[in-house]
C-alpha cells in the first residue's frame, strides 16, 4: 500500500495540523516565485483528479500574465462532487480541512490570484461546516491567509455544476449551464477572467508535492499516473469507503484488500471503475492497474475514482435504466441531443425491462446512443450514451434475454429492481408537466 | 422581507464583485430557511433585494433540485436512490418510510410534518444507504432503522 | 485601423478567403454552403452551441463541431453535411431529437410556410419517427401577454428569446425555467410579459412557439403581401415589412437595416397598427354639429368650406403641425397656406437644432463608443426606444455611461438638450416627434415670408398629437375658426369645425427623416379608406392659384432641389443612407441650467406607450407604466429606500404613492414618474420611505 500523503494526520484543528508541519509547504512556495511553483508542479506530474485528468501544472501555466491581460485572476476549486460512486471530496474536506486550504493558498500564489471560490455542493452541509470552521480558524492568522480570501460557494442541487464552466455560470448567478469551449476558463473563466477550476483532491495535493518536492512525488505510481489517488469504494463490498492508493494499484487488491471483497458472500458481477460515467468492467477485467494507461486499454478511465462493485443480483439492464434516469435528471437541458437524447435512453431501457421490448428497440438503443454521442456540448450526455453502449456490448447476451424471456431474467430478485429514481417524481415546480413515468 | 434577510442578502452580495448576480444562490438559500420555501412572494422578495427580475430569481431557483417552490413538511427526508446506495437496500428504505410516514416520496406526510424525497447520488456512496435528515447525513441506513427516525421526527 | 488578416478555408473543397475569427456559419456562406441553424443568431450576442443542428467536422479534430461556435482559422479544412457522412449523421440526429417532441402540427401553426424548422425537415430530416414513447405535453398555447402566445409543445429550446430579453433588452422577463427535459420559457408566474421590446421575440423563434395574438390564424404566408416600409412611430425610424392580406394590415416585421435598428422593433412600431381600423377612424370630411357632435359632409362641400374658412382667416392663419406627417405632406401644406394666403406662421411640433447635422453618425456607431453621456432627462426607451438597445450594447461591450453632465470630453453624447460644454465626437440628439426635423425642413422650404405677429384667427390643426397637445389646444380657444386634418374623431371633438381626413404612415408614399438625419422611405402598404392628403390639398391649392402635385415624388423632388441637394425620390434607397455631415450650422445653445430647488428634480415623462395609435390598439393597453417612480441607486440608499418598496412622491402639499424603482440609467437629484401618474405635482418633489 502508498503512503498516505493526501488524507494522512486527519485534523481539523489549526494547532494539531500545524504540530504535524502543516503550512510549512505554503512557507516554502511562498519563497519561491509563482513560475518555480508551477514548474514544481508540471515536474510532479500530477494530473486532474476531477475526471478530466489534465496535467495540473500546465493548466496553472497557460494563465496569461497580468501584463499580457490586465485582470484580476481566480481559483475556482471544485468541491461539487455529485458523480454516483464518488464521495472522496466529502471525506478530504472533512478530515483534512487544513490541507486543502494550504493547497488552495499556493496555488493562489502560484497563479497570482487573491480570491479563491470553493464551490461546494449544497448537499454537503457537514464538510461545508468543518471547512467554514477551518477558514475561521485562520482569522487572526493573516501570515497564513497572506492577501487571498477565500469564498466558501454552496450549490444547490446540480450535478452538471460539476463540469467547470457550468460551475462557472452557476457562481455567477446564472444557470449552470456549460459554455461552449473554447474561450478556456484559463484565459476567460470566473467573470470573465482567467480562471484555474482544480478539483478538490488536486488542490489537497499540492501542499505534499511542494513539500517533497515534484520529482519525489513523481517517483510514486506509474509512468502517465503519478503520486497516489483516493479512491471511493462502494456498491456490494464488505468495506466502503475511501482508500488512498498508490497508482497503478491492481484493481482487484483494491476491491478484495481494501474493500474486503464482495459482501454477503456473493458472486462479483461488473465494476463500475471510476464514478457512472465510465465504461463498465466485468468480472473478468479487474486484474488491471488503476491508471490511466491501464484502464485505457481497456477503454475505460480512473474519472473521478468511484469504484461502485455490483454483485451477481444486479440486473445490467437496469443499472442502465438507473443511471439513465441519472443523467436524464441531470441534463442542463442547453443542448439538444443530451436533452432528448437522455429521456429516450431511458424510456427504451424501460421498456426492454418491462419486457416489451422487440429486437428492433435493442438496435435503435444503440443507434440513439451513437447519436448522442460526440454531439454534447459537455460530457454529460455523452457519458450516458457511452455507458449504455458499454453494457450492451459486454451484457449483451442478457440485453438479448429481456427482449427473449419478456422481461427481467432475475425476475424481480434483482438488486436494482424497481428502484425510485428523482426524475420519476413530480418536477418539483408546479409550473412542469412532465410525462407522468411513474407507474 | 425582515430587515436581518436583506441585511443578510446585502452582506452576501458584497462577497462577489459589484455588478455580479453570484450572491443569487446565497440568497434564495437565506430566503428558504427562513421561510421553508420559495412561495411567489419570497422570489419577489429576493429579486428586489438583489435588483434582479422576480423571472430571473425564479429561473435560477428552478434550475437546482434544493429550492422547494412548493411548500414542504417540518423536516425533510431525502433518500439517495442512486446505484450505490440501491444496490444495498435504499428502495426497500425508501419504501420502510413511505409506510412509516403515510405518504410517497414527493409528498408530505398528512400531519405536515416531514416531506419525504427520493434524490440523487449524495456522496456516501461508501456508507450507503445514506439519508439526509434536514440536510445532515446519516449512514448506513436499513430499512430496519427507518421506524425510529419517523418517530424521532414527528415527536419534534 | 489596419486591414484584418485573411485566412483561407477549405469548406466542402471549396476555398474561401475571409477576414480571421470570422464566424463559420458566414464563412460556409461565403463559399456559397449553407449552414442550418436554429440556436445560432449572432443579434444576441456570443453563441452558444446550444441545439447542435450546425455541427460539421473539422479536419484535426476527433468530434463534430458546432459550427456556430467555430471561427475561421488559417488552413481550416471543414466539411458540412453535404460532403461529410458523419456530419450529415449529425445532422439527422439533432432533427430526429428535436422532432422526438415536437408536434408537428404544421397545418395549423402560423409558422407553416415560413418555419426553418419545416424547412431543414424537409431537406434532411427523417422520413418517419422512431420514437414510439407520448410526446411531452403541455398546456397550448397560453399567453405570456395579451400581445404574445407560447405554445410549449412546438418550443425547440433554442433559448433565441431568452437570450433576446437577458443579453439585447435585458429586461428579465422571459426565462428558461425548470432543468433538462423539464425546461420551459416562461414568465414570472404567468404573468405578463412586460417590456419594450418583448415583439422581438416572436420573429426570433425559429418555430411557431411565440407567435403573435395579433397575428394568430390570420393569413398564411402564400396569401399574404409583404411591403418594405419605415415606421412612423418615433424618430428612430426603425425598417420594417407589413404584412398585408386583402387590403389590411396583419404585421409588422423589422427589416434589418444594421445602422439604424440592427433588426429589432419596439412593441409600438410592433403592435399598434391596429389604429388602422379604429372605430372612431375619420373615413369622410366632418364638420361640427353640436358641442361634441360632427357630421359627415361630402368632399366637395368639405373643399368649400376649407376654402371659405382659409380666406377668412387668410395670413392670420396660425398652422400647428404634429411631426407625424410626412416630408411631402407638411410641404405641400405649408405651399397651400404660405404661397397661397401668406400665413407663414407656424407651431411647430418642436426645436430641432441644425448643428445636430454636424456630428451625423450612424445610432451604430453608439456601440463602439468607449464613454457616452446621456443628457436626455427622461428615460431614452420612452423617446427613441432602439437607442436604448444600442446604449445596452455598447454598454454589454465594456463603454462607459453616464447619466447627467459628463466629467470630460466623450464620445458619444446622446441628448434632448443642446449644450456647448460637452466635447464629444458624436452627438445624437432625441427629437420628441418622428419627423419633427423633417416637417420643420419642409415648412421652411415651403415659402420664405415671415409670420404675423397677431392672433390666431384661425387655426389649422395637423394631426391627431398637434390636437391632443394642451398648447395648441389653448392656442385654438383663441382663434375664430380651427380646421383639423387628421385621423381620429376624438382627437377633434369639440375643437374643430371641420376635419378633413388623414392617412397613416402605414397608408402613404413618402419621406421622413429620423434622429440621425437620415432620409427614409415610407411605402403605402395598404389602402387608405380616405384619399390621400396630397390629391386633396393639391386640389385646395389650386383654388389659390397655388401649383402642387397630387404625385409624391413630383413633390419630393421640388424640396429635394432645396434641401435635399437634388437627389430624386427614387434614389432615397431601401435601405437609406445616412448624408455626410454637414457645416456645423451654428453653434448650439448654452446647456439648460436646472433651477435648483429643495428635494429632487421630477421628471414627468411621456411614456413610449401612449399617444394616439397606443390608445387605440386594446393589446398594448397592458405595457402603459403604472404606479412607478425612478430614482438613482444614491437617493435610494439616501432615504433608505428599497427596490419595489411603495413609496409617497410629494411637493407642496399634493401627493401620490407610487411603487419605487432603483434605476441606473437617471442622474443622481432626479426622479422620474410618468406624466399620467404624476398628477399635480410640482417640479421639485420629496420622496420618502
Ligand atoms: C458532467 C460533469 C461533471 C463533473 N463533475 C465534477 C465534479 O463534481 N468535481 C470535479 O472536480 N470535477 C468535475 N468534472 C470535471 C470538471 O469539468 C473539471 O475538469 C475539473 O474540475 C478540473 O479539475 P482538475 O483538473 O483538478 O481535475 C465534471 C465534468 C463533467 C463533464
Ligand atoms: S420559444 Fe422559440 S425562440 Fe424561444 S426557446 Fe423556444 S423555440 Fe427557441
Ligand atoms: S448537459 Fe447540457 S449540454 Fe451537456
Amino acid at each position: 500500500m502508498a503512503p498516505e500523503i493526501v488524507l494522512k494526520d486527519a485534523t481539523t484543528k489549526l494547532t494539531e495540523y500545524e504540530a504535524t508541519g502543516g503550512y510549512g509547504a505554503l512557507a516554502k512556495a511562498r519563497a519561491m516565485t509563482p513560475a518555480e511553483v508551477t514548474e514544481e508542479l508540471i515536474t510532479s506530474e500530477l494530473r486532474g483528479r476531477g475526471g478530466a485528468f489534465f496535467p495540473a501544472g500546465r493548466k496553472w501555466s497557460f494563465v496569461p500574465s497580468k501584463e499580457q491581460l490586465p485582470k484580476p485572476h481566480y481559483l475556482v476549486v471544485n468541491a461539487d462532487e455529485s458523480e454516483p460512486g464518488s464521495f472522496k471530496d466529502n471525506e478530504i474536506l472533512s478530515r483534512v480541512p487544513h490541507r486543502f486550504i494550504e493547497g488552495c493558498l499556493i496555488t493562489a500564489h502560484a497563479i497570482d490570484c487573491d480570491k479563491v471560490f470553493v464551490y461546494i455542493r449544497g448537499e454537503y452541509s457537514g464538510p461545508y461546516e468543518i471547512l467554514v470552521g477551518a477558514l475561521e480558524e485562520l482569522k487572526d492568522r493573516p501570515e497564513i491567509r497572506g492577501n487571498v480570501t477565500i469564498v466558501v460557494h454552496r450549490g444547490a442541487g446540480a450535478y452538471i455544476c460539476g463540469e467547470e464552466t457550468a460551475l462557472l455560470e452557476s457562481l455567477e448567478g446564472k444557470r449552470g449551464q456549460p459554455r461552449s469551449k473554447p474561450p478556456f476558463p484559463a484565459i476567460s473563466g470566473l467573470y470573465a477572467s482567467p480562471t484555474v477550476v482544480n478539483n478538490v483532491e488536486t488542490i489537497t495535493t499540492v501542499p505534499p508535492v511542494i513539500a517533497m518536492g515534484g520529482a519525489e512525488y513523481a517517483k510514486l505510481g506509474v509512468p502517465n499516473t503519478r503520486g497516489t489517488r483516493v479512491v471511493s469504494i462502494s456498491g456490494n463490498v464488505v468495506n466502503g469507503g475511501n482508500y488512498e492508493i498508490e497508482a497503478g494499484t491492481s484493481l482487484r487488491e483494491i476491491i478484495y484488500d481494501l474493500g474486503g471483497g464482495i459482501a454477503g458472500g456473493r458472486e462479483l458481477k461488473a465494476v463500475v471503475p471510476g464514478g457512472s460515467s465510465t465504461v463498465i468492467l466485468t468480472k473478468d477485467e479487474i486484474d488491471v492497474g488503476y491508471d490511466f494507461d491501464s484502464l485505457g486499454q481497456l477503454r475505460t478511465a480512473m474519472g473521478s475514482a468511484g469504484i461502485v462493485v455490483l454483485d451477481d443480483r444486479c440486473c445490467i439492464v437496469q443499472l442502465g435504466i438507473r443511471f439513465s434516469e441519472f443523467y436524464e435528471h441531470e441534463s442542463c437541458g442547453k443542448c439538444t441531443p443530451c436533452r432528448e437524447g437522455t429521456r429516450w435512453l431511458t424510456a427504451i431501457l424501460r421498456k426492454l425491462d418491462d419486457g416489451r421490448a422487440t429486437q428492433g428497440d435493442l438496435d435503435l438503443l444503440l443507434d440513439v446512443c451513437d447519436r448522442i454521442n460526440g454531439k454534447c456540448l459537455c460530457p454529460l450526455g455523452d457519458s450516458d450514451a457511452i455507458i449504455v453502449a458499454s453494457y450492451v456490448a459486454k451484457f449483451r447476451d442478457e440485453f438479448q434475454a429481456h427482449i427473449d424471456q419478456g422481461g427481467c431474467p432475475l425476475d424481480g430478485h434483482s438488486s436494482l429492481d424497481h428502484v425510485l429514481a428523482p426524475v420519476q417524481m413530480h418536477a418539483h415546480s408546479p409550473a412542469a408537466h412532465g410525462p407522468e413515468v411513474r407507474a | 422581507m425582515t430587515p436581518n434577510l436583506y441585511e443578510a442578502i446585502q452582506a452576501e452580495r458584497g462577497k462577489y464583485p459589484a455588478g455580479s448576480e453570484s450572491a443569487v444562490l446565497p440568497a434564495l438559500r437565506l430566503a428558504q430557511a427562513e421561510h421553508g420555501w420559495l412561495s411567489p412572494d419570497v422570489i419577489r422578495e429576493v429579486a428586489d433585494a438583489l435588483d434582479e427580475t422576480p423571472a430571473y430569481v425564479k429561473s435560477i431557483a428552478s434550475f437546482y433540485d434544493q429550492f422547494h417552490l412548493a411548500p414542504i413538511g417540518e423536516h425533510l427526508v431525502e433518500v439517495c436512490t442512486n446505484v450505490s446506495c440501491a444496490v444495498v437496500g435504499a428502495q426497500q428504505v425508501v419504501e420502510a418510510f413511505e409506510n412509516g410516514l403515510g405518504c410517497r416520496a414527493g409528498e408530505t406526510s398528512a400531519d405536515g410534518k416531514v416531506t419525504l424525497r427520493a434524490v440523487e447520488c449524495l456522496g456516501g456512496c461508501g456508507w450507503a444507504t445514506i439519508v439526509a435528515v434536514d440536510h445532515h447525513y446519516r449512514t448506513h441506513v436499513e430499512a430496519d432503522d427507518v421506524p425510529a427516525i419517523v418517530e424521532e421526527l414527528r415527536g419534534t | 485601423m489596419s486591414a484584418p488578416e485573411l485566412v483561407t478555408v477549405t469548406i466542402d473543397e471549396r476555398a474561401v478567403q475571409v477576414p480571421k475569427g470570422t464566424g463559420m456559419v458566414e464563412t460556409a456562406a461565403a463559399a456559397g454552403i449553407e449552414i442550418p441553424v436554429f440556436c445560432y443568431e449572432p443579434r444576441l450576442g456570443p453563441p452558444v452551441g446550444a441545439c447542435r443542428m450546425c455541427l460539421v467536422e473539422v479536419e484535426g479534430m476527433p468530434k463534430l463541431q458546432a459550427g456556430c461556435t467555430l471561427s475561421a482559422q488559417d488552413g481550416m479544412i471543414v466539411k458540412t453535411a453535404r460532403t461529410s457522412s458523419q456530419a450529415a449523421e449529425g445532422q439527422n440526429s439533432t432533427l430526429e431529437f428535436i422532432l422526438v417532441n415536437h408536434p408537428l402540427d404544421c397545418p395549423v401553426c402560423d409558422k407553416g410556410g415560413e418555419c426553418p424548422l419545416q424547412d431543414l425537415t424537409f431537406r434532411y430530416g427523417p422520413g418517419s419517427t422512431r420514437m414510439t414513447f407520448p410526446k411531452r405535453t403541455f398546456e397550448k398555447p397560453i399567453p405570456i401577454s395579451p400581445l404574445i402566445a407560447l405554445d410549449r409543445e412546438r418550443c425547440i429550446l433554442c433559448y433565441r428569446c431568452t437570450r433576446f430579453s437577458e443579453r439585447v433588452a435585458e429586461d428579465g422577463q422571459l426565462v428558461a425555467i425548470n432543468r433538462g427535459a423539464q425546461s420551459v420559457i416562461a414568465t414570472f408566474e404567468d404573468e405578463p410579459y412586460v417590456g419594450h421590446f418583448s415583439g422581438n421575440v416572436t420573429e426570433l423563434c425559429p418555430v411557431g412557439a411565440l407567435t403573435s395574438t395579433q397575428y394568430r390564424f390570420e393569413a398564411r404566408p402564400w396569401e399574404i403581401q409583404n411591403v418594405p416600409t419605415v415606421c412612423g412611430l418615433c424618430p428612430v425610424g426603425c425598417n420594417t415589412t407589413a404584412t398585408t392580406r386583402e387590403g389590411k394590415v396583419k404585421r409588422i416585421l423589422s427589416r434589418n437595416h444594421p445602422e439604424v435598428d440592427e433588426g429589432w422593433l419596439c412593441d409600438k412600431g410592433r403592435f399598434a397598427y391596429a389604429h388602422l381600423d379604429a372605430s372612431d377612424r375619420i373615413t369622410a370630411p366632418l364638420r361640427k354639429a353640436g358641442p361634441r357632435r360632427f357630421e359627415e359632409l361630402s368632399w366637395d362641400d368639405a373643399l368649400d368650406q376649407a376654402e371659405q374658412l382659409l380666406r377668412a382667416g387668410g395670413a392670420s392663419t396660425v398652422t400647428a403641425l404634429s411631426g407625424g406627417e410626412s416630408v411631402e405632406e407638411a410641404y405641400a401644406l405649408g405651399k397651400l397656406l404660405r404661397e397661397g394666403l401668406g400665413a407663414n406662421a407656424a407651431v411647430l411640433p418642436e426645436d430641432v437644432p441644425d448643428w445636430g447635422d454636424a456630428f451625423r453618425a450612424p445610432l451604430s456607431a453608439l456601440r463602439d463608443a468607449r464613454t457616452i453621456a446621456v443628457l436626455c432627462d427622461e428615460p431614452v426607451v420612452e423617446r427613441a426606444p432602439i437607442v436604448e438597445l444600442w446604449l445596452k450594447a455598447a454598454q454589454r461591450s465594456g463603454a462607459t455611461i453616464v447619466y447627467g453632465a459628463p466629467g470630460g470630453s466623450v464620445d458619444a453624447l446622446v441628448t434632448d438638450d443642446a449644450t456647448t460644454t460637452v466635447e464629444a465626437t458624436n452627438v445624437y440628439y432625441l427629437p420628441r416627434t418622428p419627423n419633427g426635423r423633417g416637417v420643420a425642413d419642409a415648412w421652411s422650404a415651403a415659402g420664405d415670408g415671415e409670420p404675423l405677429d397677431a392672433e390666431p384667427r384661425l387655426l389649422l390643426i395637423s394631426g391627431d398629437e398637434a390636437a391632443t397637445d394642451p398648447s395648441v389646444r389653448a392656442l385654438a380657444r383663441h382663434a375664430d375658426a380651427v380646421i383639423g386634418i387628421g385621423m381620429f374623431q376624438e382627437s377633434f371633438r369639440g375643437l374643430a369645425d371641420l376635419v378633413l381626413p388623414s392617412t397613416s404612415y402605414l397608408e402613404r408614399d413618402g419621406t421622413t427623416i429620423n434622429l440621425e438625419g437620415r432620409l427614409q422611405r415610407q411605402r403605402r402598404t395598404v389602402l387608405a379608406p380616405v384619399p390621400d392628403l396630397l390629391a386633396w390639398i393639391s386640389k385646395l391649392a389650386e383654388r389659390f392659384d397655388v401649383s402642387v402635385s397630387p404625385h409624391v415624388s413630383v413633390v419630393f423632388d421640388e424640396i429635394s432641389a432645396r434641401c435635399f441637394g437634388g437627389i430624386t425620390f427614387g434614389e432615397v434607397g431601401e435601405r437609406a443612407s445616412l448624408p455626410p455631415r454637414a457645416e456645423r450650422a451654428g453653434t448650439p445653445p448654452p446647456a439648460k441650467e436646472h433651477v435648483a430647488g429643495a428635494g429632487l428634480r421630477l421628471v414627468a415623462y411621456r411614456p413610449l406607450f401612449s399617444g394616439a395609435a397606443v390608445d387605440r390598439t386594446p393589446e398594448l393597453q397592458f405595457q402603459r407604466p403604472a404606479g412607478e417612480v425612478q430614482l438613482a441607486r444614491e437617493d435610494a440608499n439616501a432615504r433608505r429606500i428599497r427596490n419595489g418598496q411603495t413609496v409617497t412622491v410629494s411637493s407642496n402639499g399634493t401627493s401620490v404613492e407610487l411603487r419605487a424603482r432603483i434605476v441606473r440609467d437617471l442622474a443622481a437629484g432626479t426622479v422620474r414618474v410618468a406624466q399620467h401618474d404624476a398628477g399635480e405635482l410640482h417640479a421639485h418633489v420629496e420622496v420618502e420611505a
